[in-house]
């Protein structure tokens, strides 16, 4: 059971890029003799030398304040961020959870888009029609599956993702903080679905704010601060010094 | 993995994943005249309306005949209109596939084969077009079709090079497109489509096409089309020679910018 694995070798993650919209004009003016403007370029470390491995059936949480690098990571493990600096293997089928209210095609009927986001979650597509109807049913969505998705309100789009996105197979299960999905009806029925589909994963990477969830699900929590590993051990350990340090001001 | 193979670990992970691209190429064409009430016959429709109006008053003007000329005209200007997507339209591919891009892990070429797919599907409808006229002018052949096939494969290679460089760099200049529309407006009017090269010999201005590479990768098309026959083996040649030189400047661009196409998003 070694096959699946993420490591991370001194990991740093730049983002560089102009103020201004970078485009055809500031780079026309940049080379542009004798008239220099002033510097408006910028440069965050959103990550800085992170090393870590997690191995096969590990579960792991994130945690950090905002801004801390906790998506940015789950990002360079998805493969979606390639690092700037350092090594990344990531080994094992990743299924990412990470938004829910991006990546639709408007015009297509809710039908089409869940094809579409099984296609892009690894899904063959004769999968995707087994597992169509539970699907759907899963989504509550009833006929407006069969509307354009632009009709939908922001919460049916999280309905229908989160629906896909948990009827997969789980190798390498990536998760940033979706748990306050739909309405209370469907909250606490997908908070049971989380859950079962958390289990199944072989690796679970989780970055939440929500420490008895981290601390049901992870027996290793991380702990980020400023782009780089602050702490890195046991989850309870890890909370307990988190919350000591960044006690919440009144 | 250093970032220069991981380029080509993920192009070709990209190729293999190719029932995702074509069910998203198929999806786009699907979106795009989901709301409309006679879908892709606008396509066909369009083509009639173009091919009745510059048609009739090119072909007078330049005292071809009819026969011949219009579809001449409507093949080259379905073979300009997949050339000019894959110049124009491609420079957003990455653009409008951002909601995917930042939250899947596929490689992100397979929104540069998307695009391919759908202007692809777009040209064989154009193309539909081409064979009413042929049927109804009473030359059609499948022979002619059959030989159109090499050319055919030099083009799509060719379009999916201007993909590559246009989506690239457009994600980085997002000018490009409205630049390259401007510059490719004037192309087409010195691109034999409107007008064989007969004219431009017999007016002894024929470097217009010698020295445009496009005309090339229409001709190879085009010709065993409405000819029935192989264009000179030379026009092949110019084509792959373009083909070479696109993907030449495509590689070195996808090398260098492949890394910064999800930061610039």
């Amino acid at each position: 059971m070694s096959e699946f694995a993420i490591e991370l070798d001194d990991v740093g993650i730049r983002f560089q890029g102009e103020r201004n919209s970078g485009g055809l004009k500031d780079w026309l003016i940049g080379r542009l003799p004798g008239r220099q403007p002033a510097p408006s370029t910028y440069c965050v470390d959103a990550l800085r030398h992170v090393n870590l491995k997690i191995k096969s059936g590990e579960r792991v949480g994130l945690i950090g304040l905002n801004g801390a690098g906790k998506s940015t990571l789950l990002k360079v493990m998805a493969k979606i961020y390639p690092p700037t600096s350092g090594r990344v293997v990531v080994r094992g089928h990743i299924c990412p959870m990470f938004e829910f209210a991006t990546g639709f095609e408007m015009n297509q009927s809710g039908r089409d888009n869940i094809r579409i986001r099984g296609l892009l979650l690894g899904m063959s597509p004769p999968e995707i029609e087994e597992k169509l109807p539970e699907i759907a049913e899963f989504t509550e969505l009833g006929e407006f599956l069969d509307y354009p998705v632009r009709t939908y309100s922001a919460g049916m789009f999280v309905r229908l993702a989160f629906a896909v996105s948990t009827s997969i197979n789980p190798e390498i299960l990536l998760i940033d903080e979706v748990m306050g999905a739909g309405d209370i009806k469907f909250a606490d029925k997908a908070k049971r679905r989380m859950y079962e589909f958390m289990e199944q994963g072989k690796i679970l990477v989780f970055a939440s704010h929500a420490q008895t969830l981290l601390e049901s699900f992870c027996k290793r929590t991380i702990w980020l601060d400023a782009g780089s590993i602050r702490m890195d051990g046991a989850t309870s350990e890890v909370l307990e010094c988190y919350s000591r340090t960044n006690v919440p001001t009144t | 993995m250093t970032p220069r193979t991981q380029l080509y670990a993920d192009a070709l992970m990209a190729l293999k994943l190719w029932r995702v691209w074509t069910f998203l190429g198929v999806q786009d064409i699907k979106a795009r005249f989901r709301r409309s009430f006679i879908g892709p016959l606008w396509i066909l429709l369009n083509l009639g309306f173009f091919v009745g109006g510059a048609g009739f008053v090119y072909g007078v003007m330049f005292g071809q005949p009819m026969g011949e000329f219009l579809p001449f005209l409507i093949t080259g200007f379905v073979i300009w209109g997949f050339l000019l997507s894959s110049l124009v339209e491609a420079g957003t591919a990455f653009v409008v596939s951002e909601g995917y891009i930042k939250q899947f892990s596929y490689p992100k070429q397979i929104y540069l084969l998307r695009a391919l797919v759908s202007y692809s599907i777009n040209m064989a409808i154009g193309l539909v077009a081409v064979i009413i006229m042929q049927v109804a002018f009473r030359n059609i052949g499948i022979d002619g079709w059959l030989m159109a096939l090499p050319g055919m494969a030099l083009l799509i290679i060719a379009a999916l090079g201007h993909i590559v460089i246009s989506a690239y760099v457009g994600t980085k200049f997002r000018d490009l497109p409205f630049a390259l529309g401007g510059i490719l407006q004037v192309v087409f009017f010195v691109t034999p489509i409107m007008f064989p090269i007969d004219i431009l010999r017999a007016k002894g201005i024929d470097f217009v096409y010698r020295y445009n590479p496009l005309y090339y990768l229409i001709d190879i098309v085009r010709r065993p089309i409405l000819e029935r026959g192989l264009p000179p083996v030379e026009n092949y040649a110019m084509a792959a020679l373009y083909v070479l030189l696109v993907w030449v400047v495509a590689v070195a661009i996808a090398r260098r910018l492949d890394n910064r196409v999800v930061f610039l998003l």
